[in-house]
């Protein structure tokens, strides 16, 4: 007679987590017990039992948990329905409301993407940074208008419009290497804690060279991102409560039906 | 098991979950000579004259979980000791049990009849 060694015995207890709760609290100590009779009486290898064993135990554990599902859609079927529905509008909604944010996110890159397009080719043609950049002030954090700033060849600000406590700002070294790399780069930048501005810089590589960056505010599209995320969640909960008060209501016409029979 | 695991023994006649599956059907069949413990029915399960179906105790509880909720079979209320309890067939698991079996004989009955098996063969 073969004993089971104790660390295989316990491996077997833990793995019997995939039962159902009420199989496993039901029959764990006669499951234990057959492994051990099986175990002390088997005629095959080591391996071979094992792999018997939890084939078993995987293939069992999926036709409970299945049956245990089964068993609840036939006890419950308005509540089950309910579920799906409820999950089925959730990531509905879900994906319209991250859709139409990352409309408002990429709609937050104009019109700064035909600036900086506008501006390169100006420079780029020939034109002084000074003679092409108007005079102008906008306060980052203060104003929603659009600005341009242009960079030399190592970062440092030279004419633009837009400022930071009387100061012009200069970006993160990182996005001027990355635009050195790639041309151009459609960044959310941050001078200060609260002051996020949607930036897009472009290399400006002719007879001058250097970037230019063209910014504006986002306070408008995130107040707006705010609200759409209220206006969901608000549509959510009055959608949900909705559905649990109709559920609500249909389960108890169908209780009533039997006892009006 | 098919039917038997969803529907309930006092509003069935016993041909009304038929076919068993091939676990079920081996269960009862062990079960049709004595009452056994889980072990015992694993193993003549096993035998070729116990239908040959090989599980473990994962699907040999389940199952007799299910055809308890059914009444086909019931615990005994002897126990060698409490890990090792005895299962044994009810009437009206006898009644599926005699129909499985009178099933399959006139299945085998008509393959006879017809040396269905001499013409797969040849």
């Amino acid at each position: 007679m073969k004993t089971l060694p104790a660390a295989m015995l316990w491996l077997y207890r833990v793995a019997l987590v995939a039962y159902p709760r009420r199989l496993r609290l039901a029959y764990r100590e006669q499951m234990l017990q057959t492994l051990r009779d099986a175990y002390g009486d088997r005629n095959i290898g080591a391996v071979h039992f094992w792999f018997r064993v939890y084939k078993d135990l995987a293939q069992s554990s999926f036709t409970e948990r299945f049956n245990m599902m089964r068993d609840f859609v036939f006890k419950a079927p308005i509540a089950f329905h309910t579920a799906a529905l409820a999950l089925v509008l959730t990531l509905l909604g879900g994906a319209t409301a991250i859709t139409m944010q990352q409309m408002l996110r990429r709609g937050a890159n104009q019109p700064q993407i035909d600036m900086a397009q506008w501006y390169a080719g100006e420079i780029g043609a020939g034109e002084a940074p000074g003679h092409v950049i108007p005079p102008g002030y906008v306060d980052l954090e203060q104003s929603l208008q659009p600005f341009v700033i242009f960079y030399d060849e190592q970062g440092k600000p030279g004419p633009g419009t837009g400022y930071l406590e009387q100061r012009i700002p200069v970006p993160p070294s990182g996005v001027f290497d990355f635009v050195r790399m790639h041309g151009s780069e459609n960044v959310t930048w941050e001078p200060r804690p609260g002051a996020r501005v949607a930036s897009v810089v472009r290399r400006i590589n002719s007879k001058t060279t250097g970037f230019i960056l063209a910014g504006r505010s986002l306070r408008l599209v995130e107040e707006q991102e705010t609200l759409l995320w209220r206006i969901v969640m608000g549509g959510w909960v009055v959608v949900m409560a909705l559905l649990l008060a109709g559920a609500s209501l249909l389960d108890r016409a169908q209780r009533a039906r039997p006892s009006a029979a | 098991m098919s039917k038997a695991g969803a529907i309930k023994s006092s509003a069935i006649k016993p041909g009304d979950v038929l076919p068993l599956s091939p676990v079920i059907f081996s269960i009862l069949l062990a079960l049709a000579s004595s009452d056994k413990h889980g072990y015992a029915i694993m193993k003549e399960a096993a035998l070729p004259e116990g239908g040959g179906v090989i599980m473990g105790p994962g699907t040999l509880y389940g199952s007799l979980d299910r055809m308890m909720r059914t009444g086909l079979v019931e615990e005994t209320g002897v126990t060698d000791n409490e890990r090792r309890r005895y299962y044994r067939i009810t009437k009206f698991g006898a009644q599926v049990f005699s129909a499985e079996a009178a099933r399959l004989s006139r299945v085998m009955g008509a393959v006879r009849r017809k040396a269905l098996l001499e013409a797969v063969r040849s």
